[in-house]
């Protein structure tokens, strides 16, 4: 006799406590992050701005600010947990999507568009351009993707080294391919080359906000469904497929997420890399390596990571502005070393 | 025969007729075997022989291009990998798990394919226990010795095919990591396991005493091709000595059991002699 009972992937989904106390965390350091900056904001100017008398402060948290730390939280959140998958997939804590090129890939497609957009022999229709990069960094990040997948698997299938060798002639590639950007482009098109290749969350407004909640939630739609099958693929393909896994299927599966994260994050707030490989490993160090903890967790811990980097890029240099990129580099290149020296013995 | 063995349906569980495969110059095959539930067959053979790719086809984790290969009557290829995962389990030689899984949950994933599994944990803990590796529960992989991740990869074997009757258990080399006094219980383990649900044992083996006691059936296995099949007693002996090549005797203990051993400075012309007795 069989009891209809789901051994559901949300009871593993953390309990309840945990997700009232981590959104609780969440909304706690929005609202700091929110207070602190360039212009002072007093409790007074949360309240929405009713009568029309937009004060100057408030109208900073609610179209400057507010938007920003918004923005930091769902991209950490979309890097947290693309790099959760691309090291689920590739079975390896130092499989970053950042270290393999798929951020400087979305990049390169995304300057070559800012570049040469306006010399196609075709216009655009008005209504497209803003979609346009986002699309371009989507393709190039799949790209990349798809082709570490590939090349590494054909040259030296199983091997972390191999792979992290393939994403760095990748990498290579995609700066060559900016530094011709960066030297073709007029002065104009040079200063928002800077942005992407820096990482910067200035450019937040509610819209990308809008569009950035409904791809994470997306995102999180798709990841709950393929968190067990994730699971199985530690203990290798092979052995995936004797346990009844469609391991093609949750491949081109997780690339194609991956890459639509990696590219949407790219495209708006440029290459913020190590993100996605520090969020992973704390949650994994933390709670334990079942990716029904670790692919939700690193949503929360990634969207926090960025937006404690953002703030303090925000206001250390007030009132000028470093960009975040810098930020995570500095603080993510000690990391990798760190883990580097934990899989030694796994790497060779 | 015990109860459980005696087919219902009466077809043969594994059918495999001239099933080859060629992989770059190395022709395998043709393999040609049938399988019945409940029986226990040892794969034996010198090393780089063919037995884990003979192992791999019947498994379909390596297509083959040529002949036919059946379980329970239906091609094997047109199975999906769902409804293969719930008919035979496969354990392969070394599985390294990624990111230091916890033991209870790589058990687990044995029955991943299950969407309804409302039996799971005490699956979980009943193979665990029966692969003697209760006391690694709550552990964590990447701390376990070889011998010990054995036993987990053996549990999870266990569970995947736990509530299942007339399945295919697939082992490569099971005992290899283990110390005397395990591969013995674990094999005890091994056959009541698949006595229980009349599943059939398909097991890679190096040692000629364990295939003798525990299996029904040898296939003897060299140079990609399935030499012969023998019933797995001592009259086995003389095709085991030209299988590996090395002279073979053979000595009864006061129990009654035959053990064999590797004769030294034998001339490999000479006849196999009866077996001499042991007096202790």
């Amino acid at each position: 006799m069989r009891i209809p009972f789901r051994s559901t992937p949300s009871a593993h989904w953390g309990n309840k406590w945990h997700v009232t106390l981590l959104l609780a965390t969440t909304l706690l350091a929005l609202a700091i992050a929110s207070s602190i900056g360039a212009v002072p904001i007093s409790w007074r100017d949360w309240l929405p701005p009713l009568h029309g008398e937009n004060t100057g402060n408030s109208y900073v948290l609610w179209e400057l600010r507010l938007p920003r730390t918004l923005l930091a939280l769902l991209a950490g959140g979309m890097l947290g947990v693309a790099g959760a998958l691309a090291q689920g997939l590739f079975r390896n804590p130092l499989a970053d999507p950042g270290l393999l090129g798929v951020n400087s890939g979305a990049a390169c497609a995304a300057a070559l568009t800012i570049v040469f957009a306006d010399s196609l022999p075709w216009g655009l229709p008005a209504g497209l351009r803003p979609w346009l990069l986002p699309l371009a960094a989507f393709a190039g990040a799949l790209l990349v993707c798809f082709t570490l997948d590939r090349v590494a698997r054909w040259i030296t299938p199983g091997s972390i080294a191999g792979l992290l060798l393939t994403g760095i002639a990748l990498n290579a590639i995609a700066v060559a391919v900016l530094g011709l950007c960066t030297y073709l482009s007029t002065d104009e098109q040079l200063r928002s080359l800077s942005f992407w290749t820096l990482g910067s969350l200035a450019g937040a407004g509610w819209t990308i906000v809008g569009v950035a909640l409904l791809m994470l939630l997306m995102a999180i739609w798709q990841v709950r469904r393929l968190a067990r099958a994730m699971n199985a693929l530690a203990l290798g393909e092979a052995a995936a497929a004797h346990i009844g896994i469609e391991v093609a299927t949750l491949r081109s599966r997780t690339i194609l997420i991956v890459a639509l994260l990696v590219g949407a994050t790219v495209a708006w707030c440029g290459m913020i890399s190590f993100i996605s490989l520090i969020a992973p490993h704390l949650v994994r160090t933390l709670h334990g390596s079942d990716q029904r903890r670790v692919l939700p967790l690193s949503i929360f811990v990634g969207g926090l990571l960025l937006l404690i980097a953002d703030t303090l890029a925000r206001t250390l240099a007030t009132p000028a502005e470093i960009p975040v990129g810098i930020f995570t580099a500095l603080l993510g290149g000690p990391f990798f070393l760190m883990l580097l020296n934990q899989t030694r013995e796994r790497i060779g | 025969m015990n109860p459980a063995t005696i087919n219902l349906i009466n077809q043969p569980l594994l059918v495999m007729e001239s099933a080859s495969l060629r992989l770059g110059r190395h022709h395998f095959g043709p393999y040609t075997l049938t399988l019945h539930a409940g029986e226990r067959v040892a794969v034996l053979g010198p090393s780089g022989a063919g037995k884990t790719t003979l192992l791999k086809l019947a498994s379909r984790e390596l297509h083959h291009s040529g002949g036919h290969i059946s379980l329970l009557g239906r091609d094997i290829r047109h199975y999906s990998l769902r409804e293969m995962s719930r008919r035979r389990a496969v354990l392969a030689q070394t599985t390294h798990v990624a990111f230091g899984m916890q033991t209870e949950l790589v058990v687990s994933l044995g029955r991943a394919a299950l969407e309804i599994d409302p039996h799971l944990t005490t699956i979980v803990h009943n193979a665990m226990q029966l692969a003697h590796a209760a006391h690694l529960a709550g552990r964590k992989m990447d701390q376990l010795s070889g011998g010990e991740q054995a036993r987990i990869h053996l549990a999870r074997i266990f569970a995947q095919l736990w509530d299942i009757e007339q399945g295919l258990v697939m082992m490569d080399e099971p005992l290899a990591a283990l110390d005397p006094g395990l591969q013995g219980e674990l094999l005890d383990s091994m056959q009541s396991y698949a006595e229980a649900r009349g599943h059939a044992l398909l097991a890679i083996l190096h040692d000629i005493n364990q295939a003798l006691h525990a299996f029904d059936r040898l296939l003897l296995v060299n140079n990609g091709q399935l030499e012969s099949q023998v019933k797995a007693d001592l009259h086995a002996l003389p095709a085991l000595q030209s299988l590996y090549g090395i002279h073979l005797g053979s000595l009864m203990t006061p129990d009654g059991q035959a053990v064999v051993y590797r004769k030294k400075n034998a001339a490999l012309t000479a006849r196999p002699q009866a077996h001499s007795h042991l007096n202790s």
